[in-house]
């Protein structure tokens, strides 16, 4: 693991971050203005200095009276407030940088996410995709809010101010800048041993981290086998350990803080005694101007100071933003890579439309179709009551580069044909139902209904006669009756609010009416954040009465493979039965009864289709698929 | 401050480092304002041409005072952190012992996953209570006080501008700071939940949304959450830019101030004029030292928010004195429910209605049913990890809330479904009572389970991430083969087995159990020729019960789930099936 890790980092600390320097073009405008008030700070804080030390040497030196001095303390004053101004206007002009790349980076984040999720299905785990949205891009803040604005003040003010002591006095001027570059440099070294050191611990870091975690996970576990009070001290231990291993890169980093502050306070007292030997023993020098130095010194370490604080935060945010990078990356990797592939062959005609699959759907579409363009065109859905033909025309798909790959040759479904698909789980059944759903772009071939290539502006009147219904229905947050109303967005018309009838009728057909009618709420009863309370079984009925809604066209159907009740075993069966009289029905069969009832079985292995034909053909000339269902009665039967 | 409370008793056990820290905060302060205003004074002196040893003494005055400031800064980070990670290990550990007696049913069902890692989360964010929040205050307040003590030797009204002006900084500036505060509060973290739970359901819903057309609102309206979400944290971000800019211009502005007020001073005679450069240095440094008070109200609200959910965990547990009714296990258990229901809180409709059931000692009993029919609810209200919501429940006639749960469960060989696995070694995540087995016998039930070749120091990652289903479940069983007990609870124990192996699997624990009580839960119905009985679940119901002949001759539920079951075309991968079969 810690191998991994440090693999990674290797690869990245050499790795520009494209993305950042995209983010930030953006902004030339406002990082220009960011480097002109910077420029007005350093003059406020070099004013403000002056005025102080003009101040004091009059009042004390040459004891001036009072009333000659308004005009000095007025002017201070306002210079005082103009430099919280300015550095006020620095901070919001971060902030503002800030905002938008967040934007941005959410947006380009969640138009990768909602272009293809299945795409990336195989990558990585939901909570993981959110997290990046969430807290990797609240990480990135920093870098514009912090980082930016610190690193134009460094770059400018101490250099302004270093100007002014090599004006007024060049030995000063030559201490601060023989001492100032340990600052960076102390700065670099805490980043870089601590760094060496956290991953040389690593492992150890993490296994403590981990164990709590653990714990309170197997907690239950630990306590069916008597083993809590172990499992405490090992907590304790596991805390301790994991306190020295820390303390010991902290004491690395606390070391190099001493050094760097004890080369800040021995450059200013070298300052004050090279000063105060010019004042007293050569009396080369004026307090006032002495005094001045004295004033902007502090400031000029202070400047770097906080500069190297905002540095460290600006590699963690850096950080963050490779991440995003990297997450935006595998979103569109094998998706950009497919629809690049799809799009070559036909790339004949230059239309505006072939920059768009860019802006987030991914789904490759030919140029000429889109031109023809659905408003010229018939919709799918008017053009005939009857189901549409499906043809698959040799579409090939690959999760990426060596990845699994479908490919299923050229195919032809006819209107209201009932399709079993049957294979073992890692066949490609699931891929080859995206597909022609889809769902899922081709990296080449295409998936064509009555004859047309499925195109983004075709999508909504394909969609509008599909119904889908997978393995784990998801429920949305609101009522059942919502739940059940889902199915008729966009066939209706926006308009016409579905019924309370027609919901009932539906629901009613899928089973779900003797439930509903006891819940004290009914129809208005609040199920949602996945469905909780309702049970697979009642889903998937749930997701039937969406159907019966919908009396769509095409049904597509992953059947459950375990795990429901008999009374939506039965609901299941008599309702697709049902609805695939007006229907063509495409399902990943599980069960015998659905098999025997297909007209024609495709039976997949490894991405390929092996076999076609009826349940008693294959079961004699495909010895694969006469295994398959031999087993599946081997263990019951026995 | 009560939230805290757990976190103040912890801080009283590493007093001596907090003590320790608090003085080196104390002193790098003090030696940081000392410093300054010497220079100040230094460099005014120089005006009345002073003898050069005075210009001597005061310069190694100034160094050593810097190295004296580095040298206590270095000490108060030291402790202070130490004192922190002191303060987690102590948080865990006392966390951790408070979480064992509360009843896990709560724990395991209610609250996820994710909430189990937000409570560590929550937990490590504690670390910045102490370290931002707790004593910061302290040092600041010490070192001002000093200070103004230090001013008020020249001049009293230098000193009482000073506490003015750290009275705007301490409560003038934050109230302006967090003006808007109140209604934006917890704002941003509600919104942070919508976006999460919004786009959860957007990478989870994906399919149904998009077939039903709903995938463009609901992109657009995370569009919109997401403006509204970085439009509410840029709110707070101003504020908080507005109050470090505030603090800045009072700090400016007290020593504008002081310079003022010394001038007059000054000419009025009541201040010597050598020491308004150094007053003038003191206030500067002072303020600048309270820097670290912009960002305390930020921490501290995190902080308050971090010990309020953690305090809201054991609000609603309250643990139960256990009582300490031991099961007789010299003969094996019989089981018993009456009218046994069970119903949480925010759910609908009830987990289990009215199940009552009776299995004599000894027995053998399956039961089985759809998933979410009840089946692991049962299991768990025998084991204490639930309390029903109405009737009881008895183990030899016992009830059982009279029996003790430690008890219970050291005389009980359980299988969850979702048993945990610990990062550790094979041998680690069996749970051993004792040292009493030798590792011969291990490997031994190793092998009966079907885990040949495996050694008892290969390691096991979190959750077991480095073991397929499969083995997950062997491992269970073989932690439990080696556990004692005569109360066999055994939850879907096979489910991710090829059936060859399960029925061999099976006849183990059957032979093992000989004698004993065991329960069997399955969706399965593969083997259940062999149980005594057989209870059929559905939806928090008994729909039947009886033999497996009884049952198949009735021609009912059992008969046909059993007929479902055999028209089943396996999804699994049977190329181990195959091999076995051969």
């Amino acid at each position: 693991m810690a191998k991994r890790k440090k693999k990674t980092t290797e690869r990245r600390s050499g790795r520009k971050i494209a993305l950042l320097t995209e983010l930030m073009a953006v902004h030339k405008r406002r990082t220009g203005l960011m480097r002109l008030i910077a420029l007005g700070l350093g003059a406020a804080t070099i004013g403000q200095a002056v005025l102080m030390a003009e101040a004091v040497q009059r009042i004390f030196v040459e004891r001036a009276a009072l009333a000659s001095m308004i005009a000095v303390f007025a002017v201070l004053l306002s210079v005082m407030a103009v430099r919280t101004l300015l550095s006020y206007a620095n901070g919001r002009i971060g902030l503002r940088i800030a905002a938008d790349a967040k934007r941005d980076l959410r947006s380009r984040l969640l138009r990768s996410l909602a272009a293809n999720p299945l795409l990336t299905a195989r990558q990585g785990q939901t909570g993981g995709k959110v997290s990046v949205a969430l807290d990797a891009v609240d990480e990135a803040d920093g870098y514009f809010s912090q980082y930016t604005p610190k690193m134009i003040e460094a770059s400018v003010v101490p250099l302004l101010i270093l100007a002014v002591v090599f004006y007024l006095h060049a030995p000063s001027g030559l201490i601060l800048l023989f001492t100032a570059p340990f600052i960076p440099l102390f700065m670099a070294l805490v980043g870089i041993q601590t760094r060496d050191k956290s991953e040389e611990k690593f492992d150890e870091l993490a296994r403590f981290s981990g164990t709590f975690l653990d714990s309170l996970q197997g907690l239950v576990t630990l306590k069916l086998f008597g083993r809590a009070k172990q499992q405490e001290q090992k907590i304790e231990r596991g805390s301790l350990s994991y306190r020295d291993a820390t303390m010991a890169i902290l004491k690395v980093a606390f070391v190099n803080t001493f050094a760097l502050e004890t080369i800040v306070m021995l450059g200013i007292g070298i300052v004050a005694l090279e000063l105060a030997l010019q004042l007293v023993v050569f009396k080369t020098m004026a307090f006032h101007t002495a005094f001045l130095i004295l004033l902007l010194v502090p400031e000029f370490y202070n400047l770097l100071k906080n500069a190297g604080t905002a540095f460290h935060g600006g590699r963690t945010s850096m950080g963050a933003i490779r991440n995003i990078e990297t997450a935006l990356a595998e979103n569109a990797g094998s998706g950009v890579a497919a629809s690049a592939e799809a799009a070559e062959p036909r790339t004949d005609a230059a239309s505006p439309a072939a920059a768009k699959p860019k802006l987030g759907s991914v789904i490759p579409f030919s140029v000429k179709a889109a031109q023809l363009g659905s408003q010229h065109q018939p919709t799918l859905a008017s053009r005939s009551e009857a189901p549409p033909k499906i043809e698959l025309l040799d579409p090939v798909f690959r999760y990426g580069p060596d990845r699994f790959e479908l490919r299923v040759g050229s195919l032809s479904i006819a209107p209201g044909e009932q399709i079993a698909l049957v294979g073992r789980s890692g066949s490609g059944k699931t891929t080859l139902l995206h597909l022609i759903a889809g769902l899922l772009p081709p990296s080449s071939g295409e998936v064509r209904v009555d004859g047309e290539s499925l195109t983004p502006e075709r999508e909504a009147d394909w969609f509008r006669q599909v119904s889908y219904i997978t393995q784990h229905p998801h429920i949305f947050s609101g009522t059942i009756a919502e739940n059940i109303a889902i199915g008729m967005v966009g066939v209706v018309d926006a308009e016409r609010e579905v019924s309370r009838e027609e919901i009932a009728q539906a629901a009613q057909s899928a089973g779900l009416a003797g439930l509903i009618g006891e819940l004290p709420r009914g129809y208005d009863t609040i199920v949602g954040e996945g469905g909780r309370g309702l049970s697979g079984g009642e889903k998937q009925r749930l997701a039937l009465a969406r159907a019966f809604l919908k009396r769509p066209k095409v049904l597509l159907f992953d059947e459950p493979t375990t795990g429901l009740d008999l009374h939506t075993e039965r609901v299941l069966m008599r309702s697709i039965d049902e609805l695939s009289r007006t229907a063509t029905v495409i399902t990943i069969a599980h069960r015998l009864h659905t098999i025997r009832h297909a007209d024609r079985i495709w039976f997949m292995e490894q991405g390929r289709l092996i076999g076609s034909g009826s349940h008693e053909e294959l079961l004699n000339n495909l010895p694969q698929y006469a295994e398959m269902i031999d087993i599946g009665r081997q263990g019951v039967v026995s | 401050m009560s939230e805290l409370s757990i976190f103040t008793k912890a801080m009283l056990r590493e007093r001596k480092d907090i003590l320790l820290s608090i003085l080196g905060g104390f002193f790098a302060g003090i030696a940081g304002v000392v410093l300054f205003s010497t220079s100040g004074y230094l460099i005014a002196k120089t005006v009345f041409a002073p003898p050069l040893y005075t210009l001597i003494i005061l310069t190694s005055l100034v160094k050593i005072l810097g190295l004296a400031r580095a040298g206590s800064r270095y000490g108060e980070r030291l402790f202070s952190h130490r004192a922190t990670f002191s303060l987690l290990s102590r948080l865990r550990t006392s966390f951790f012992a408070k979480l064992v007696p509360m009843p896990p049913g709560a724990l395991n069902r209610q609250r996820s996953g994710d909430l189990l890692a937000r409570i560590v989360g929550d937990i490590e964010g504690l670390q910045f209570y102490f370290l931002r929040v707790a004593y910061p205050p302290i040092i600041v307040v010490s070192v001002f006080l000093a200070t103004v003590l230090f001013a008020s030797f020249f001049s009293v009204w230098i000193a009482l501008l000073l506490v003015v002006g750290m009275l705007i900084t301490a409560f003038v500036v934050p109230a302006i700071a967090m003006i808007g505060q109140r209604k934006t509060d917890g704002l941003v973290r509600r919104q942070r939940a919508a976006f999460s739970a919004d786009a959860t359901e957007m990478l989870q819903g994906f399919i149904d949304l998009k077939v039903y057309g709903k995938l463009d609102g609901h992109r657009e309206n995370l569009l919109t959450l997401s403006d509204e979400l970085t439009a509410a944290q840029q709110q707070d971000a101003k504020r908080l830019l507005r109050g470090q800019s505030l603090h800045a211009f009072v700090t400016f502005f007290v020593s504008w101030g002081v310079l003022v007020l010394g001038a007059y001073l000054i000419v009025s005679g009541s201040l010597a004029g050598v020491f308004l450069a150094m007053l003038i240095m003191a206030s500067m440094t002072v303020f600048d030292e309270s820097a670290a008070m912009a960002t305390l109200p930020t921490y501290k609200k995190d902080s308050r928010f971090a010990a309020r959910r953690l305090a809201e965990t054991f609000e609603d547990e309250q643990p139960t004195d256990e009582p300490d009714g031991m099961l007789d296990v010299s003969a094996p258990v019989s089981v018993e429910l009456k009218n046994v229901s069970l119903r949480y809180e925010e759910a609908w409709r009830p987990v289990l209605s009215d199940v009552s059931l009776r299995i004599p000692a000894g027995a053998k009993t399956a039961i089985v049913g759809a998933s979410g029919s009840g089946k692991t609810s049962i299991l768990e209200l025998l084991l204490k990890l639930q309390t029903p919501t109405l009737g009881q429940l008895r183990l030899n006639g016992i009830p059982v809330d009279e029996l003790n749960a430690e008890d219970l469960w050291r005389k009980s060989r359980v299988v969850l479904q979702q048993g945990h696995f610990f990062k550790g070694t094979l041998r680690d995540n069996l749970l051993l009572e004792d040292d009493s087995r030798s590792d011969e016998e291990l490997l031994n039930v190793l092998h009966q389970v079907d885990l040949p070749g495996r050694k008892l120091e290969d390691p096991v990652l979190e959750k077991g991430e480095n073991l397929s289903d499969g083995e997950k479940q062997r491992l269970a069983i073989a932690r439990t083969l080696l556990k004692s007990g005569r109360l066999w609870l055994l939850d879907e124990p096979t489910s991710s087995l090829d059936y060859v192996t399960e029925r061999r699997v099976m006849q183990l624990l059957l032979e093992r159990a000989e004698g004993d009580t065991l329960i069997w839960v399955s969706h399965r119905l593969a083997g259940l020729e062999q149980m005594d009985l057989i209870v059929v679940m559905d939806h928090g119901e008994i729909v039947e019960a009886g033999s497996y002949d009884h049952l198949m001759a009735r021609k009912g539920y059992f008969y046909e789930m059993k007929e479902l079951e055999r028209q089943t075309v396996g999804e699994e991968d049977r190329g181990e099936a195959k091999r076995r079969l051969g």
